[in-house]
């Protein structure tokens, strides 16, 4: 790196993000992202060349977990630590990984620099957990035993990246439609390359179809999805293919949109198929694509939900405005144009819409307050969803970008703001990419920016990109953020209602509450207000995920069961294990036993439980998880993800942590399960912001309900047989020899002996995992 | 303005002002350590908390705007135990110690470091009047003590340690003490070296704190160890000691230097008790011990020996005395008589203040433990100096208040560096002079072997003023390893101890505020923050005028003033806490 170059290339990046000191974090991701980490150098010259002093920069830089100050590998390997990916034992993935790449305790980057192993939060493709991200190449369902083969299915695959081939177009009657998913966790699952062989195998068919990229089908786990639409003859015909792999497509398209002339070929094309089904999935267990489901549109999981947020889901193209507009699309915006701002904000309160990021503050009384507020008003469209195991918002933004925008200029229009600002989590890049594209065209048309539908209210929004700070979900924190500073939440009141960013009264609601909006102004407010329970309006929209059958992105009416949620939508669990709780909330939440499981879903008899509406992730558990473990997972990751600005979460959340290490590892003595309970109530009553009062909630509700297993851990047992520590593997007499288990062991605790039973040196044993994964015989048993 | 209600007052105040402004407006204190009203509101610590009469959370008050109708509790249970939980959880990843840990080894409490610091500096005057704040007899207990003070010395882990002991003597038999009692005076003053006297209540007055950190009874505190007994209560007082050892010596000593006249009552022809009937010449030589009872019979008390004490005559001194002193040494059958609560081998004392079953009658010494040593008979003598001036004030006799220690525990091979900076690197020296004691070079070079454990603001660190008042434990939350210790030198006139930093910011912001240019600023986030120099530049570079003032705004050791103004880039000679 020539000393010249890097000055240039800072001084381009400062003249292109501005000069100011909220652009810090701009400038921070756009030095990353041309240095794959931040050379001092660089940031020198920032300040030489910006407001941003060296103190600025540096607090702000080291405060976002996105940003590296050392350089990483080629490739990032970024194991999710989701909830969803955690229960299914992604810390397993993660430290075959690490073994894999022969790391150090505390490295990163392998040796070769080729690799930089990173835990991230949450990838939001919950239903294909665990998941591995490399680069831009997801994998699903990984397991400890299948980690090598990632890292080397990417390298043979030249490191991800293909080039697109261009789809032609050609003449003669539309045959039909075929529709991709294209939200994230379709992406993640291949649909690209889906996507791609349609319209490959089209090209070569020659035969005039619609090819349309859908948004969120909410089906997640069935991803990739292929949709097909034939019209012949007046009838049409709706048929979907779920866990598609690119080689089907040939034969899915063969099969609806057959040529006349090559009717024998088609048939042939089927018998491929089953060909395929028959072989193609032994690929060591790495259910990239799989094909061991087909079926038609599942009639149950979409059944109890009442999409609004997701209205027209998997038909609607994420940027396609003529379409939304079609399907009833920013009516609700004309007909508040034309309203006076109270009267839209009267409906809003009518609807008895409440904030859908977790606290569930009314709406209507928020835009009341801020509208009545003197001077100049922002709206923050707060997209920074961090929750593991939640991904509403991104799905909102990825495959409803109008809908969010046009929620936007309503509530803008209510409370008199010229100025919004989407802030949409960093590790959304596809929903960023959306909502710019959106924007765009949503300014082209006059429905964004000035003089909006020629009413002579005007309505400008741009994006900030957060840089991975769970906090910044607080609205005062996600303030602090755009004003380029540290995530540091400010004391409440004063409310950002009255002064919020740069100290101007501002109004910030979670992209799901926009996304609720345009639908009460067209419907009116008393239609929505008819949906749901008497205090908790309306639908609310969850990532279901967890040891249910089906997974995915849902919207129901408040007041659902949680039964009606597991049962019915998610269709049960999967496997031979019982249903034990939900977790509800994520980190802020709490769980939901089995025996509650007719506990409506709304936002009062959720706290009643002992459980929090949360952001909105629902994670179903079963018999074999560890309640313990649990409370330990979710206070792992709030005490990493606080800000540190107060002693109670700071210090507070790391000594409840260090409890939990130690319940789970069986040192713990009785006197620190009554500490940690006391800890927990102080911790509650006395942090500074949400993140810190909600942060002992998972375990409070763990304890309030599976007291036993807590009790278990003080005596050095866990009843599930999930903590490492407190369990021992052991080779019963099913074993027959075959040593797979002995080549596989990472650390040599199973002596090689073929033809004989194995055993496992406990000594040894680390626990990864991987015998007990890769016995053919299902000899390794945990005790 | 605006009404709100705090504890039951009604207060009247400007909307503007905080909730911990408004009550001190009203009198009614908050204890608070981030705040500080240069630097801006934070609400970091977390210590201010107060609530809503019907609310549960707990509300930072340094920051808290006041509202038209609150109303405020500041200190019911809830609110003191999270508060000192607050403190815990601040003190579970401190890393430092309060005091060099040979003084907490001390029985007697002796500053070392400081004694130290003089004798290094060639001063033994001033060291042994640092001697003898706690030890009346330094020449003495040069000589015999076991050094347990030496047994605790960090340095011990790198070389060997200190030859305190040895140092110690050197003070006693080359210095000149002062034992002309303290001019009297009712009220504390500030003669003494800056010392104050214990003012006998239950919160013993101290220097007045800078910061706002009152106790309820609007006293300010500190975590001076309540200074020195330098002023006599109400004129014309008496004590009987009965027994002329170390400890009932130790005793007249502190007594009569504050003022009381004391008559001290033995059953030898001569004082000194087991020091000169029971040690042989060869430890304790006669002409040491003459010179030291005589500097104590000569601040003025009566000495009455060959005196047979039968319980009428005790009657008789518990009558005609305010106080009586019991430091007989063993309990004999005949003072197991005198109507005193005994176990048959001891007499039973209250602990803290060595009061016995009858009022006015303390005691002292090997009388009241079945341990014989003399340093801690010493400084029991001096214990029970302090009870009696609360008790004779008309006070609880609670004894010499007892501060928090913060304590690093044993020191980690890579921390030796931290502690060896500018530090003799000289092994312990052999005495060479007369008598196995010291030549005056020897001392200095031996005085400089010391590391100077002990904290640079130890009575002005409001985390040790709060965590002595709300009886704190350091301990409640140590389930992880401590953090390293660090210490860094490298700015003229700073000491930073990051071990010590409450991550308050109030060095962030204030050296922003002064324009300090890269100035500090906070890295990472959560548990893991820290304050350092943006671009890992010198703490020299960091702060360029504004350091004094961030050091003096700095509630903890973290950020600390080096002790004098010569350049010294180690604590001593002299200490100048403020």
């Amino acid at each position: 790196m020539q000393g010249n170059d890097i000055l240039n290339d800072i001084d381009n990046i400062v003249s292109l993000s501005g000069r100011d000191k909220s652009a810090v974090i701009a400038i921070l991701q756009a030095i990353q992202n041309r240095y794959n980490y931040l050379p001092r150098e660089a940031l020198k010259r920032v300040c030489e060349t910006t407001s941003i002093t060296p103190a600025e920069i540096t607090g702000v830089a080291s405060f976002y977990s996105q940003f590296r100050f050392e350089p990483a590998g080629k490739h990032i390997i970024k194991v999710c630590a989701g909830t969803a990916c955690h229960v299914k034992g992604a810390m397993l993935v993660h430290d075959a990984m690490a073994r894999y790449m022969k790391l150090d305790p505390g490295q990163v980057t392998d040796r070769e620099r080729m690799f930089t192993l990173e835990k991230v939060s949450c990838l939001g493709c919950c239903t294909l957990a665990p998941v591995v991200q490399i680069d831009d190449v997801t994998y699903g369902h990984v397991s400890a035993n299948t980690a090598s083969s990632v890292l080397k299915d990417f390298l043979a695959r030249g490191g991800g990246g293909k080039a697109k081939k261009k789809s032609g177009t050609f003449g003669g009657q539309l045959q039909g439609e075929v529709r991709v998913g294209l939200g994230s966790c379709c992406v993640a699952s291949g649909s690209a390359d889906i996507k791609e062989a349609v319209e490959e195998s089209v090209n070569r068919n020659r035969i005039k179809i619609n090819i349309k990229q859908v948004g969120c089908v909410g089906m997640c786990h069935q991803v990739p999805l292929v949709e097909v639409i034939t019209s012949r003859n007046g009838t049409t015909e709706q048929k979907l293919y779920a866990k598609v792999d690119p080689a089907d497509i040939k034969p899915i398209i063969d099969r609806h949109f057959q040529p006349p002339s090559l009717l024998t070929r088609m048939k042939n094309s089927i018998m491929e198929l089953a060909a395929n089904i028959q072989s193609d999935d032994n690929w060591e267990g790495v259910e990239r694509y799989s094909i061991d489901v087909r079926e038609e549109q599942v009639a149950s999981f979409l059944g109890s939900q009442m999409p609004i947020a997701t209205e027209h889901r998997g038909v609607l193209d994420p940027l396609d405005l003529e379409d939304y507009i079609a399907r009833g699309g920013f009516r609700g915006l004309k007909r508040a144009i034309a309203m006076k701002p109270g009267e839209i904000i009267e409906q809003v309160k009518t609807s008895g819409l409440r904030g859908r990021g977790g606290a569930g503050f009314p709406t209507g009384v928020k835009w009341e307050t801020t509208a009545s507020q003197p001077g100049e008003k922002v709206l923050i469209c707060n997209g920074d969803e961090g929750d593991p195991g939640a991904f509403m918002d991104r799905m909102l933004l990825e495959s409803y970008p109008f809908r969010v925008i046009e929620g936007m200029v309503i509530a803008a229009k209510a409370v008199d703001a010229h100025e919004g600002i989407f802030y949409i989590r960093a590790e959304y890049p596809l929903a960023v990419k959306r909502i710019r594209s959106a924007i765009e065209i949503s300014m082209e048309k006059g429905l964004l920016g000035e003089n909006i539908l020629e009413s002579g209210f005007s309505f400008n929004v741009r994006i900030k990109e957060g840089a991975g700070a769970f906090v910044c979900g607080e609205e005062t924190a996600l303030i602090e953020s755009i004003e380029g500073k540290r995530g540091f939440p400010r004391l409440r009141p004063p409310f950002p209602a009255v002064s919020g960013l740069w100290g101007k009264p501002t109004l910030v609601n979670n992209t799901e509450t926009f996304a609720m909006v345009p639908w009460i102004l067209d419907k009116g407010g008393n239609e929505f207000a008819a949906i749901g329970t008497s205090k908790s309006r309306g639908t609310k929209v969850f990532a279901l995920a967890g040891k249910i059958r089906r997974g995915g992105l849902i919207e129901v009416p408040m007041g659902i069961s949680v039964r009606d949620i597991v049962e019915n939508i998610g269709g049960g669990m999967t496997g031979d294990k019982k249903f034990k709780a939900v977790q509800i909330g994520g980190p802020s939440g709490g769980c939901v036993p089995h025996y509650l499981a007719d506990t409506p879903v709304d936002f009062e008899s959720l706290l009643e439980a002992g459980a929090m509406m949360g952001s909105g992730g629902l994670v179903v558990l079963d018999s074999g998880d560890c309640m313990v473990d649990m409370a330990r997972y979710f206070l792992s990751f709030t005490q990493n993800e606080s800000c540190g600005k107060c002693t109670f979460c700071r210090v507070g959340t790391r000594r409840m942590l260090n409890i939990l290490d130690r319940l789970c590892s069986g040192k713990a003595k009785a006197a620190e399960l009554a500490e940690l309970e006391t800890l927990a109530h102080q911790v509650k009553q006395g942090s500074l912001c949400g993140l810190g009062k909600t942060a002992p909630n998972p375990v409070l509700s763990t304890l309030k309900y599976f007291r036993g297993e807590y009790e278990a851990h003080l005596e050095g047992r866990c009843p599930t047989g999930k903590c490492k520590d407190l369990i021992t593997y052991y080779v019963d007499d099913e074993c027959i020899g075959c040593t797979i288990c002995a080549q596989k062991c990472p650390v040599d605790a199973i002596a090689f002996r073929p033809h004989e039973k194995h055993e496992i040196d406990p000594g040894l044993c680390t626990a990864c995992d991987i015998c007990r994964e890769s016995c053919p015989e299902g000899a390794v048993k945990i005790r | 303005m605006i009404k709100l209600k705090i504890d039951d007052r009604e207060i009247t105040a400007n909307s503007e002002m905080t909730i911990l402004e408004a009550a001190s407006l009203a009198g009614i204190e908050i204890p608070a350590m981030c705040h500080n009203s240069d630097a801006g509101h934070f609400a970091s610590c977390m210590v201010c908390i107060v609530r809503e009469r019907n609310g549960t959370a707990l509300i930072p008050s340094c920051s808290a705007r006041v509202r038209e109708g609150m109303d405020i509790v500041t200190g019911d249970r809830d609110i003191e135990e999270a508060r000192k939980t607050a403190l815990e959880l601040l003190l579970s990843e401190h890393t430092g110690d309060c005091e060099a840990p040979c003084r907490i080894a001390c029985p007697a409490n002796m500053d070392i470091p400081l004694m130290n610091s003089f004798l290094a500096g060639g001063m033994p005057d001033r060291a042994l009047e640092v001697v003898m704040r706690d030890i009346a007899m330094p020449s003495v207990l040069g000589r015999i003590c076991p050094a347990p003070c030496e047994g605790a010395c960090h340095r011990k882990n790198i070389d060997s340690p200190v030859s305190v002991c040895v140092l110690k003597r050197f003070a006693g038999d080359a210095g000149h003490p002062d034992i002309a009692p303290a001019p009297a005076s009712s009220t504390s003053s500030a003669t003494d070296n800056n010392k104050k006297i214990a003012d006998s209540s239950s919160h013993p007055a101290g220097r007045t704190s800078p910061r706002p950190v009152g106790g309820k009874e609007g006293t300010n505190i500190s975590a001076s160890r309540a200074g020195h007994l330098t002023a006599p209560p109400a004129g014309g007082k008496t004590v009987a000691i009965i027994g002329a050892g170390i400890a009932g010596l130790s005793a007249a000593y502190y007594l009569q230097k504050a003022g009381l006249a004391c008559t001290i009552y033995d059953n030898n022809p001569e004082p000194g008790g087991a020091l000169r009937y029971e040690i042989d010449d060869e430890r304790l030589d006669r002409e040491t011990l003459d010179r030291e009872t005589g500097m104590i019979i000569g601040t003025g008390a009566r000495f009455v020996p060959s005196a047979a004490i039968d319980k009428n005559r005790f009657i008789e001194l518990v009558y005609s005395s305010d106080a009586v002193v019991v430091a007989t040494g063993n309990l004999s059958a005949e003072t197991a008589d005198w109507g005193l609560d005994h176990n048959g081998k001891q007499l039973l004392v209250n602990k803290n203040s060595l009061q016995t079953s009858i009022p006015n009658v303390f005691a002292a010494g090997n009388i009241t433990r079945s341990s014989k040593l003399a340093i801690r008979s010493a400084a029991q003598g001096k214990e029970v100096a302090f009870s009696i001036m609360q008790f004779l004030g008309g006070h609880e006799p609670i004894g010499e208040p007892k501060l928090f220690n913060s304590r690093v525990g044993r020191l980690r091979d890579t921390e030796y560096g931290v502690y060896m900076t500018n530090i003799s690197r000289e092994k312990r020296i052999g005495p060479s002079g007369k008598d196995g004691g010291f030549t005056p070079e020897e001392v200095v070079r031996e005085a400089s072997r010391c590391m100077h454990c002990e904290c640079l603001k130890p009575d002005s660190c409001t985390l040790r003023i709060l965590a002595g008042r709300y009886g704190a434990s350091q301990r409640r939350f140590g389930f992880e390893e401590r953090k390293p210790v660090r210490r860094s030198f490298d700015h003229e006139h700073l000491v930073y101890e990051s071990g010590k930093c409450i991550k308050c910011g109030i060095c962030v912001r204030l050296s922003a505020k002064n324009g300090e240019d890269p100035g500090l600023t906070f890295i990472g986030r959560g548990y893991d923050v820290e304050i350092a120099v943006p671009f890992e530049e010198s703490l020299d570079r960091a702060l360029k005028n504004a350091g004094p003032e961030i050091a003096r705004a700095c509630p903890t050791g973290a950020l600390s003033m080096k002790p004098d103004k010569t350049g010294m880039s180690k604590p001593g000679p002299l200490k100048t806490d403020e």
